[in-house]
């Protein structure tokens, strides 16, 4: 048994109004939590076992329990900074159904407690920015937001704050660094957001997604929700699909749903006589997976067991027609890019990780550097003030590791091409100094 | 000493070979006895420190609104800023240089950026791009650049265009971009994201709808 | 506020049990069992651990990821490891990733030997690289101000150097350009970095990226010694090391105590060291023959001046300058008291003596602050002095205590203050309202009457007044003590400076006993006075209504500062002695001081470079010793005694100067009855009974504040208040003049002119006009202008300021010409400005 959640009146012409919004049955969800205790509608959310859409996956009931108690100002920040590369599911649920977003942002305030409220969204989504931002005059005009919310005792303001371009402020201390107006360096954890975040106050931060979905667990309850889905991945999960298939797209599955059906069903699988080479089942900074992986149930846990993670929920499907280099050096140059530069593993690893790669392309390389790499991603991951850093080394560790041959066979050609002589056989012999 | 061969390799990065002016006075809070400031700008910064709890919050929509007035984040606009808010334009030279979408340099009006990440790349972005920039033909008034994913990779290859979404885009379109902008119209409007359904709705199904549907 | 208490916890670290304080980050408490953890980031006195670095990652039992030291409280039963497999690994990396950029230029760098980045590549690397691309290379070194050098390549990003502009000094002018690994250290649109504590991130630099230009390629590590002393250019005296190579001092590095000083130096006191090497030193005795100031041997000069003041017995006026120490100070009033039978000796180039009841009352130990209380009091209060050119580095303190405590700041000045962003409460008042201001300050405390009248004659906003008595008073809890004051039970520290003037202290006792701040720990007040040792000569006796010990005089009172001015312009004196003092440019109304050493038959002066004053009134001219070659003991302005120790030798001809007094007594026919330095010591010690039993030793390295010590139960008995405020003259209106305010910055003084590398700095005459008198006067920034009051005129040039109060303006004291002091009488002035 299952629904069509988020994605039900998608399309719904106007749906970005108020109007139409409540028509279609929006802001009931909010009047039925105002009717209940904080702790009951926190209970709901605890219930649905709903987990972060964001990347992370954490429990979002369990992560709004963890703010503090007490008078001070409490913080709900919306995420909807969506740079992941391959990501683009927010994006759509912000520009069609705005008010499903706002909504669910009261509810969660309320259940944690919170009186401040922001949407950071990133700076280039301008048209997403501009019908939020006239979606939340409307909210507050219909008594939605601001003081004593449909007369209840919820008090809640909602400020939208446009990014300026850069992608780890979707990390959520580099979020909260850039809202406060520094450079979006993320943060030394703990503590953590929930008991120091926005201007040292208690926080709460969550996904466009994860957001949208809590009127909807309301409405439903939350016991009802968590039967959807699977046992440890409850619900449904709106997955971007791009790369080299025939209908790429967002589209919203039950979590446990084969990935081959999400590539093949519904984004049409890959172009007439191509094959899948590999894919990132969660956006860019997954490890890939291999065709036979497919049939993979697309949820939290399968998809971790498999060695690699659900993130963002962006599939990038990669065929037969691409080099594996070309992806790896897009990658790491995007990682390099978006580094912020505040940790040592991160910022040089990353530089180095492209200079080594682009020597690679040049012919200026030997097998020998591909120990290197991978070696250098091994001394990136887990050693970084944030996952930026992981964020490249795993998916370009799980490249070299499984395309090893391809990445050999490159390295000869270009050498070749270079007129750097015969190409040396590959060989074992161990590089001075490394595990020493 | 560019010429020299030891500054010819590794990486150049704009600023780093810069020493400073030591004719120049220490920049310190701007004082507004001598810094003026447009009337419509200060208030548009004044409007958005008020937003936050924190005045310094609004470094970011102050740096929008005065890099929209002065077209780059020059250092007559950071001062502008700097004596609105109170801070020094080298705390706003920090924040503005560590964002993709401000400018440290004057750039041409046209803001082109083509996604060429891996979505949009592995659907030809890169060969959009350089078409884009050889259509343009070196027009000052185009700013070209390849961007990270603009979270839009249904529709790649794709661009922001003046802040307008743009894709699925092939070569040809290229030109026309660049014809529709130096025109004032709307470009490729039928590639607007605004219009399009992004995705079309007979495969707008959950999966298991999908298997409703079969049964 | 209470100070955090210290509880020791027992952690393990490497096997074995280890007890440090809890809540100490790893890395310190890993310290107490003799471990090192390599850090590069982490500087607590930066702030909050940033954790940037990585280096200092460790593994700790019950977490799966590697921790970093730097950030990691210890805790009570916390297992960890720093020798492990895992750890090794990840420390190898960091280093390797460090080096991947970094040129390996040691062999030139200036750092080379006490570098950071060598010790732990060293300690904790692979001892490989294999990095075989090209490396960045760049153009180096660059300016980044007159003073500071930059090599971009060898910058390895730990973030020090912004921290301390943006978290410190909180000058914001530092910054991070750029992202990743395209971050650089820089400034806005090249703008130099130029700040009052700039030269502090040479010294946080863990790399040879930052590099001071006065000490480039002067020496390496094992060229030099290093040699502790205090700095006297201040009263803030912050503790220094020199560091010194064939007796010439090269360098000036803080020597953190954090009594005094947290640390960090202000650039005067990093750079003004060339002074002491100058070309302009004096460095053999002078005596004036015709018009000219001749060479002559020490004997001649001290026969010449001892000569004269034998001569002038019950006619000699003595001015002793700031840098004076406690034993000179004492020394020579002893010989002015007990052997020329002149008690005219004054160190307050304010120029007015002050009632010894006033002084006692305001020294009562109870009643004293500390540095360290700037940071911990509930509420700070600085009133009548800006502390950025008082006392530099107490300006840091207070704003870390704002920053990191949340102590509320209050400002109450006449020109608008340094510390004002941080304030929650500012406000002004005229120059020369200073009675009136504080009255009115104690009428809003007691609801007293009069209080409208009084703030109006301060020109001071009575809201803004009455705000600050609430903040004063603001309650945390206990109920009104029955005293008739409204003391909230909260820390109230006031730093006050000895410019607010004499007729202010009545009133400012009164408001310190209102505010119950005598006896109470961590409240009280802070004098800042206006010359280095002012505390220490005041105590030395050095004035002229007071013996040692602020004891009093066992002859009828002397003549303050400003009546021996009068006194030798009026022929009633004849000779002066100015010790380490030049009145022309340090104390108010310059005419009459000219008239007066013009009088004068014989004016002795110790000085170590020429000055005007000098050059065309001095009679006898003995070289001073310089703060690196003087033994001694100065007093800070909350009465921590603290040691002088030679680092280097004197100069030329140049004698110690306890010596040289004693040598003038003796030939005065007066044994002193000294025969080294520390017998001098030992004098002043047995003077004055709050120092009694104090040794050398036991000052140290550290210092010892008296009020500390069982002998400060010998501290005078402070007379009851309430004092009698009198009335105070109201603010003149300006009516179309304006009122002259003054003020010293740290940048007028003799040493930053003659120090090569401060010479840009020097203060220059600047006018400060609000806009609207500028708009009125029909004035710009940038213009030239005379400035005059009674047919005497100084030039300036103009800048607006937007927080300068209309209808007063600013003029600075002490610049080498124009200064202000030439326009200041015994009065507050009106002064009409005009285009030059
Ligand atoms: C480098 C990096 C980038 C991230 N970008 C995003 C993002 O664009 N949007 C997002 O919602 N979460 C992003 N995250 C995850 C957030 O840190 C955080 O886990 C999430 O916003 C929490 O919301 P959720 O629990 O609802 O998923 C990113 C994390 C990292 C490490
Ligand atoms: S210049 Fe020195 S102090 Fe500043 S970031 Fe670089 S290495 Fe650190
Ligand atoms: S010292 Fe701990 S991260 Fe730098």
């Amino acid at each position: 048994m299952s629904q069509h959640i988020l994605f039900d009146d998608i399309d719904e012409p106007g749906l970005a109004t108020l109007q139409v919004y409540e028509r279609r049955g929006g802001y009931s969800s909010l009047r039925r939590a105002l009717q209940m205790s904080r702790e009951e509608v926190l209970q709901n959310l605890l219930d649905s076992g709903l987990r972060g859409r964001g990347g992370a996956g954490f429990a979002m009931g369990r992560k709004a329990s963890f703010l503090p108690k007490g008078t001070m100002d409490k913080y709900l920040v919306c995420n909807a900074d969506e740079s992941e590369p391959g990501t683009f599911k927010d994006r759509e649920l912000m520009q069609k159904s705005p008010h499903m977003l706002i909504e669910g942002m009261v509810i969660a305030a309320y259940a944690a407690d919170a009186n401040r409220s922001f949407i950071y969204i990133r700076g280039e989504y301008e048209l997403q920015a501009d019908i939020l931002e006239a979606a939340i005059a409307q909210a507050r005009e219909a008594g939605y937001l601001g003081e004593r919310i449909l007369g209840s005792e919820l008090s809640l303001s909602l400020v939208l704050h446009r990014g300026a371009g850069a992608y780890i402020c979707g990390e959520e201390t580099g979020l909260l660094d850039s809202l406060e107006g520094k450079r979006g360096n993320p943060r030394l954890k703990p503590p953590f957001p929930a008991n120091q975040g926005l201007y040292q106050g208690p926080t709460l931060i969550n996904n466009v997604e994860t957001l949208a979905t809590v009127p909807h667990i309301i409405r439903m309850g939350g016991e009802n929700y968590a039967k959807i889905g699977t046992e440890s991945s409850t619900g449904t999960k709106l997955v971007s699909v791009s790369g080299n298939v025939q209908s790429p797209g967002n589209f919203e599955i039950t979590l446990g749903t084969p990935a081959r059906e999400i590539i093949y069903d519904l984004a049409g699988g890959p172009f007439p006589g191509r094959e899948i080479r590999f894919w990132f089942p969660g956006g860019s900074s997954s490890p890939v997976l291999l065709p036979e992986d497919l049939d993979l149930a697309y949820d939290f846990n399968t998809l971790a067991q498999a060695g690699s993670m659900l993130g963002s929920g962006a599939i990038i499907v990669v065929d037969d027609s691409v080099p594996v280099i070309d992806v790896a050096l897009k990658l790491a140059k995007f990682y390099k890019h978006e580094s912020c530069g505040k940790c040592t593993p991160c910022r040089e690893g990353t530089n180095w990780t492209v200079k080594m790669l682009e020597r690679l392309e040049t012919g200026e390389a030997t097998p020998m550097d591909l120990d290197i790499i991978a070696s250098v991603q091994q001394q990136i991951m887990g050693n970084c003030l944030c996952v930026l850093g992981d964020a490249m080394a795993m998916p370009l560790g799980s490249m070299v590791a499984r395309f090893r041959g391809e990445f050999e066979q490159h390295i000869e050609e270009a050498r070749f091409r270079a007129g750097l002589g015969a190409p040396p056989e590959p060989s074992e012999v161990e590089i001075a100094g490394v595990g020493n | 000493m560019s010429d020299v061969a030891r500054f010819g390799h590794g990486s150049r990065i704009p600023g780093w070979d810069d020493a400073v002016d030591l004719t120049k006075a220490p920049a310190g809070v701007p004082d507004p006895a001598t810094t003026p400031v447009p009337p419509e700008l200060r208030s548009e910064i004044e409007a958005a420190m008020a937003k936050y709890p924190d005045f310094r919050s609004a470094a970011i929509p102050a740096l929008h609104a005065a890099q929209k007035l002065h077209g780059w984040c020059s250092p007559e606009a950071l001062e502008q800023v700097a004596c609105v808010m109170r801070l020094t334009p080298g705390y706003l030279t920090a924040v503005a240089t560590f964002y993709d979408m401000f400018y440290m340099e004057p750039v041409g009006r046209h803001r082109i950026f083509v996604c060429t990440n891996i979505s949009c790349s592995l659907r030809g972005a890169d060969a959009v791009h350089d078409a884009i920039v050889d259509a343009a033909a070196g027009d000052p008034d185009f700013n070209i650049r390849s961007f990270e994913c603009l979270g839009a990779c249904d529709i790649a290859p794709m661009a922001s265009i003046d802040g307008e979404y743009v894709g699925p885009l092939e070569l040809a379109d290229a030109e026309r971009i660049v014809e529709d902008l130096r025109a004032g119209r709307p470009v490729l409007e039928e590639k607007n994201i605004r219009r399009r359904r992004s995705v079309d709705p007979g495969a707008r199904r959950s999966a298991t709808r999908d298997e409703d549907a079969r049964a | 506020m209470p100070r955090p208490e210290v509880k020791f916890v027992t952690f393990s670290i490497d096997g074995r049990e280890v007890e440090a304080p809890e809540g100490a980050m790893l890395v310190d408490g890993a310290k107490y069992g003799d471990v090192e953890i390599p850090v590069f980031c982490y500087e607590p006195k930066l702030g909050e651990p940033v954790g940037a670095c990585r280096m200092c990652l460790v593994e700790i039992e019950g977490i799966p990821r590697l921790q970093t030291a730097c950030s990691t409280p210890v805790r009570d039963g916390m297992v960890v490891h720093t020798q492990t497999e895992r750890v090794k690994e990840a420390q190898n990396s960091v280093v390797e990733f460090l080096l991947v950029n970094h040129p390996l230029d040691c062999p030139v760098c200036d750092k080379g030997g006490e570098c950071p980045l060598q010790d732990i590549t060293f300690g904790w690397g692979r001892g490989i690289s294999r990095m075989v691309e090209p490396k960045r290379h760049f153009k180096k070194p660059l300016e980044l101000s007159p003073l500071i050098a930059i090599d971009r390549e060898r910058c390895i990003l730990c973030y020090r150097c912004v921290r301390f502009s943006q978290e410190v000094s909180e000058d914001y002018q530092l910054v991070l350009h750029e992202r990743g690994a395209n971050s650089f250290v820089g400034t806005f649109d090249g703008h130099p970095y130029v700040a009052p504590f700039s030269g502090n991130i040479v010294e946080l630099c863990p790399v040879g990226a930052l590099t001071s230009r006065a000490y480039r390629f002067r020496a390496r590590p094992w060229d030099i010694e290093g040699a502790g002393s205090v700095c006297t250019l201040c009263p803030a005296q912050c503790n220094v090391e020199f560091t010194v190579r064939d007796e010439r001092v090269l360098r000036v590095l803080a020597r953190e105590n954090a009594g005094v000083d947290d640390g960090w130096l202000c650039d005067k006191g990093r750079f003004a060291y060339q002074s002491i090497h100058s070309e302009e030193r004096i460095v053999q005795p002078l005596v004036r023959e015709g018009d000219e100031l001749r060479a002559v041997s020490w004997e001649r000069a001290l026969e010449a001046a001892a000569g004269a003041l034998a001569k002038a017995k019950g006619k000699v006026g003595a001015i002793v300058g700031g840098q004076t120490t406690n034993e000179e100070g004492f020394l020579l009033q002893r010989i002015m008291r007990e052997a020329l039978d002149s008690p005219h000796i004054d160190a307050r180039a304010t120029g007015a003596a002050v009632p010894l009841e006033l002084q006692r009352a305001l020294a009562a130990p109870g009643l004293q602050a500390t540095v360290p209380d700037l940071e911990f009091a509930h509420t700070v209060l600085v009133l009548g002095t800006d502390p950025i050119d008082d006392a530099p580095i107490l300006d840091l303190r207070i704003r870390r205590g704002v920053r990191r405590h949340g102590v509320k700041l209050a400002v109450a000045t006449s020109r608008p203050s340094a510390l004002d962003p941080n304030a929650k409460l500012w406000l002004r008042y005229a120059p020369g309202a200073e009675q009136a201001f504080v009255a009115a300050l104690d009428a809003a405390l007691s609801g007293a009457d009069g209080f409208d009248a009084l703030a109006e004659a301060a020109d001071a906003d009575p809201k803004a007044l009455l705000a600050l008595a609430a903040m004063l008073t603001a309650d945390s809890g206990s109920a009104d003590d029955g005293a008739g004051g409204a003391h909230g039970g909260e820390d109230v520290v006031i730093v006050w400076g000895e410019r607010l003037g004499v007729a202010a202290l009545p009133a400012l006792l009164n408001v310190a006993a209102r505010l119950g701040l005598d006896g109470r720990p961590g409240a009280g007040l802070l004098e800042l006075p206006a010359g280095t040792n002012g505390r220490g000569l005041r105590e030395a006796g050095v004035q002229p209504n007071a013996g040692p010990g602020l004891a009093e005089p066992t002859q009828a009172d002397g003549k303050s500062a400003r009546e021996i001015a009068a006194a030798a312009a009026a022929g009633e004196l004849t000779t002066l002695y100015l010790l380490h003092s030049d009145p022309l440019r340090e104390h108010a109304d310059r005419r009459l001081w000219e008239r007066a050493l013009e009088r004068a038959s014989t004016v002795i002066t110790h000085a170590s470079v020429m000055t005007d004053a000098i050059r065309e009134h001095a009679t006898v001219v003995f070289p001073a010793e310089s703060y690196a070659e003087k033994e001694g003991t100065v007093v800070h302005p909350d009465g921590r005694l603290q040691r002088l120790r030679p680092a280097i030798g004197r100069p030329g001809m140049v004698r110690s100067e306890w010596q040289l007094l004693t040598d003038i007594a003796q030939r005065i026919g007066h044994d002193l009855g000294v025969l080294t330095g520390p017998m001098a010591t030992q004098q002043l010690v047995a003077a004055v009974p709050f120092y009694a039993g104090l040794t050398l030793e036991e000052i140290g390295g550290r210092g010892v504040r008296w009020q500390e010590r069982e002998a400060a139960a010998a501290a005078p008995a402070a007379p009851a208040g309430p004092f009698d405020a009198g009335t105070p003259a109201p603010a003149p209106m300006p009516n179309g003049a304006l009122r002259l305010g003054t003020f010293r910055s740290i940048w007028a003084s003799t040493e930053v002119e003659i120090s090569p590398a401060l010479r840009f700095l020097a203060a220059r005459q600047q006018l400060e006009i609000s806009p609207a008198d500028a708009e009125r006067l029909g004035l710009v920034t940038g213009d030239r202008v005379e400035v005059g009051a009674d047919g005497t005129r100084v030039s300036a040039t103009v800048t607006l300021r937007g927080n300068v109060p209309a209808g007063t303006i600013f003029l600075g004291e002490a610049t080498a010409e124009s200064s202000a002091t030439e326009l200041l009488g015994d009065q507050p002035r009106l002064v009409e400005v005009r285009p030059a």
